[in-house]
């Protein structure tokens, strides 16, 4: 008897083994696809890691606001919506932060002395961090300033707010949002 | 429905066997008796028919059935085609709002595509679906014919039947008139002449079977083999790190880091030459058509400090190259191509000098870069503070000072001048380093407003002498950054493919048997491809052994042309 035995005892691993690497492969392929589709950030995910230094050169990190609600506002001098909303964000500050709240400005890799001649201008005292070559900026795929992410205790992000400027009751319905349980 | 499968010669053949695997008799008669034989994989039973096929069977018969296949090539190549109405998104550089554009740009239809996702084609999921099914589909049907086709090759009977013998396309009968032991070495030695491998029986009568070219069957599957590689490589374009297609604007002088890795490219200096009107044609004389552009980048990568948010990144160069058009700076898979260039004059820095205008005296000249500026400054007995900086001054709203963007389009600076014999406060005065009626209008606007409030006394003046003080970027260079680490196997998918080709269009795969009773001679040939051959071929084989035969009368195919 020829061929046919043979063949039929290693058919069925053959068979399994590249329907197999079918599934592997071809599942990585088609889900990279889908990954690539998503790279805009929604609410609900982790907000991203960063590692930036405020305008006195000490570094801070997302961790570090961890455990208490976070605004997180993505801006610069050169945009006018942006400046238009700091004194709103300033009065949130000074409103709630002794009920916890931390608000950080992350500003958009302008360099120091503009920022920190604007800073001083407008009454921020609120820490704002610099951002370099534009990375944490493509790290949270902004696509017009400002952004604002309202972030939960636990690092997931609850809202995004993009453009501006943001009114103060605006964000004051967002920031009583991420005090709720 | 059961099948007889053991033949008449004693051989018991596997269900689904169309010419018994020993002496070649037609097991099934769904042929008329007359026309040749089916001799697709020399007859042998290509799968095993089961009674009930389970999941795993379906899945391999659906992806083993050339039917299949054609209709997967066919729905692909619609598929792809329809990525060709509208350009792609991935052509475009940068493309805030896909949405908007094709909504913009085609109308309606053009918001359909992009809805429907076929502005991305070539990324999106049923499309790598079908080439992942065409792979598939590849593998399964080479294994499910190359595997019987081998062991039918590779266990050949040189007696076949008469049946056999006598349906093959090229068939010769006739009686010896000479010995037929002799006859029969006189034909084989003719036939090694041709390359013929030869096999002779001599019990019971002699039987021998030539061939050649049986290695141009496996042409074809090592097409596919070649394919597959080739349809691997591609797809192995998905992982991240093997794949880039950036683009990097540098001024000149500008230093940059290529996102997402640890590399910065700087661009040294950027030069474009025009051809001169002697060298043009007469309709484009006086046009300004470039000869050459270069950019001399330099590439450095970061060894230390690289992601430190207070420090700088610590580089080290590793490449130079002058990067023209096809010419790319090549460094471990990276390659930086020349893309495009824009003139766009940007001040680098300046050295200025600091005018006191009560005694004409210039203190200086101190180095003023325009992006990152140091905080002080010498200059003479003064010292210079830099209280503000706008990359490119505006006025906003309220006509207050500002910047309208972060790329350095027209810098200005805001000092605060402290030394002997000024107010403890210091005195402050703004400078605009780009020379333009607009800027001296402005800076002296400013100043008036700054000494009428009392900021400074009007004494201080900024100048630069000479265009040696003087640095700037006469033209913004477009590089495009790509990393393609899966061409190599592009290439050998491609070649592995073409040698497949090659072997099997080029070379046919012949086979000649013959035996003899008592006088009687039967000959039957097969070849794959060009019959024609095989029927010269046997028809001068003959001849030099004695039986004079045209060509033409071996042909036994219905339809004789």
């Amino acid at each position: 008897m020829y061929g046919g035995e043979s063949v039929k005892r290693y058919r069925k691993p053959i068979q399994y083994i590249i329907l197999a690497f079918v599934v592997l492969i071809g599942g990585y392929a088609i889900g990279q696809s889908f990954f690539k589709t998503s790279t805009v950030l929604k609410a609900g995910e982790a907000a991203p890691e960063f590692t930036l230094a405020d305008l006195s050169g000490q570094t801070h990190r997302l961790d570090d606001y961890k455990g208490k609600p976070l605004v997180l506002n993505f801006w610069g001098t050169f945009c006018p919506p942006c400046r238009d909303e700091m004194p709103d964000l300033q009065r949130i500050y000074e409103k709630w932060q002794g009920q916890g709240l931390q608000v950080v400005g992350i500003n958009l890799s302008e360099d120091r002395i503009s920022v920190r001649s604007f800073a001083k201008s407008y009454g921020v005292n609120f820490p704002i961090l610099l951002d370099k070559n534009r990375k944490i900026e493509r790290l949270y795929g902004l696509k017009e300033y400002p952004t604002t992410f309202f972030i939960r205790p636990d690092g997931t992000i609850q809202e995004i707010a993009v453009g501006g400027p943001m009114s103060e009751s605006f964000i004051e319905q967002r920031v009583e949002r991420l005090f709720q349980p | 429905m059961f099948q007889n499968t053991k033949c008449e010669c004693g051989h018991q053949n596997p269900t689904g066997t169309v010419l018994c695997e020993a002496c070649g008799n037609p097991l099934v008669d769904d042929l008329p008796p007359d026309s040749p034989l089916e001799m697709r994989y020399d007859g042998a039973a290509r799968r095993s028919q089961k009674q009930n096929p389970d999941l795993i069977d379906r899945v391999w018969n659906f992806f083993s059935s050339v039917k299949v296949a054609v209709w997967l090539i066919v729905i692909t190549l619609i598929g792809a085609a329809l990525g060709t109405i509208y350009p792609q998104e991935s052509s475009f550089v940068n493309l805030d709002d896909p949405a908007q554009y094709y909504k913009d740009t085609y109308g309606t239809w053009g918001m359909i595509y992009h809805f429907l996702g076929l502005s991305r084609t070539y990324e999106s999921w049923w499309f790598i679906g079908l080439l992942v099914m065409i792979g598939t589909s590849l593998v399964i049907c080479s294994l499910d014919r190359v595997l019987p086709l081998y062991k039918a090759l590779s266990k050949q009977q040189v007696r076949k039947h008469l049946n056999f013998l006598r349906r093959q396309q090229t068939v010769y009968e006739t009686t010896l008139q000479t010995e037929p032991a002799e006859w029969v070495e006189k034909f084989a030695r003719e036939l090694k002449r041709k390359r013929y491998r030869v096999w002779i029986d001599r019990k019971d009568g002699m039987a021998l079977l030539a061939e050649k070219n049986r290695f141009s069957r496996w042409g074809p599957y090592i097409n596919h083999i070649g394919l597959i590689v080739f349809l691997l490589a591609v797809l192995a374009r998905a992982v991240p790190a093997w794949h880039m297609d950036k683009y990097v604007s540098l001024d000149e002088g500008q230093i940059k880091q290529i996102p997402d890795t640890p590399y910065y490219v700087k661009n040294e200096k950027f030069t474009v030459e025009f051809y001169s009107d002697d060298e043009l044609p007469e309709r484009l004389k006086g046009t300004l058509r470039p000869k050459l552009y270069e950019t001399k980048a330099t590439l450095y990568t970061c060894t230390a400090d690289c992601d430190d948010p207070v420090k700088d990144p610590v580089l080290v160069p590793v490449k130079q190259h002058n990067i023209q058009v096809n010419s790319p700076l090549s460094y471990k898979g990276l390659k930086l191509y020349q893309y495009n260039y824009e003139e766009r004059i940007r001040l680098i820095s300046v050295k200025p000098m600091l005018v006191d205008k009560t005694n004409n005296r210039s203190y200086g000249p101190f180095e003023l870069p325009m992006t990152d500026p140091p905080l002080t400054y010498k200059a003479g007995p003064y010292t210079l503070k830099l209280s503000d900086v706008y990359p490119d001054f505006g006025l906003d709203e309220q006509n207050r000072p500002m910047t309208k963007s972060r790329d350095p389009n027209n810098p200005a600076f805001v000092f605060v001048v402290t030394g002997p014999g000024l107010a403890a406060g210091g005195e402050m005065y703004i400078y605009f380093p780009m020379p333009s009626a607009e800027n001296k209008k402005l800076q002296d606007q400013l100043n008036e407003s700054f000494r009428k409030l009392g900021s400074n006394s009007g004494r201080f003046a900024f100048e630069v002498n000479g265009m040696e003080n003087v640095s700037f970027s006469q033209y913004t260079s477009t590089l495009n950054v790509r990393v393609d680490r899966a061409m190599p196997y592009i290439w050998v998918g491609a070649a592995i493919s073409m040698i497949g080709l090659v072997m099997g269009f080029y070379w046919q795969h012949r086979r000649i048997w013959l035996r003899i009773d008592g006088r009687a001679l039967t000959l039957g040939a097969h070849t794959n491809k060009n019959t024609y051959g095989i029927r010269a071929e046997v028809a001068a084989a003959l001849g030099r052994t004695g039986i004079a035969v045209e060509p033409k009368a071996l042909d036994n195919r219905r339809n004789k042309r």
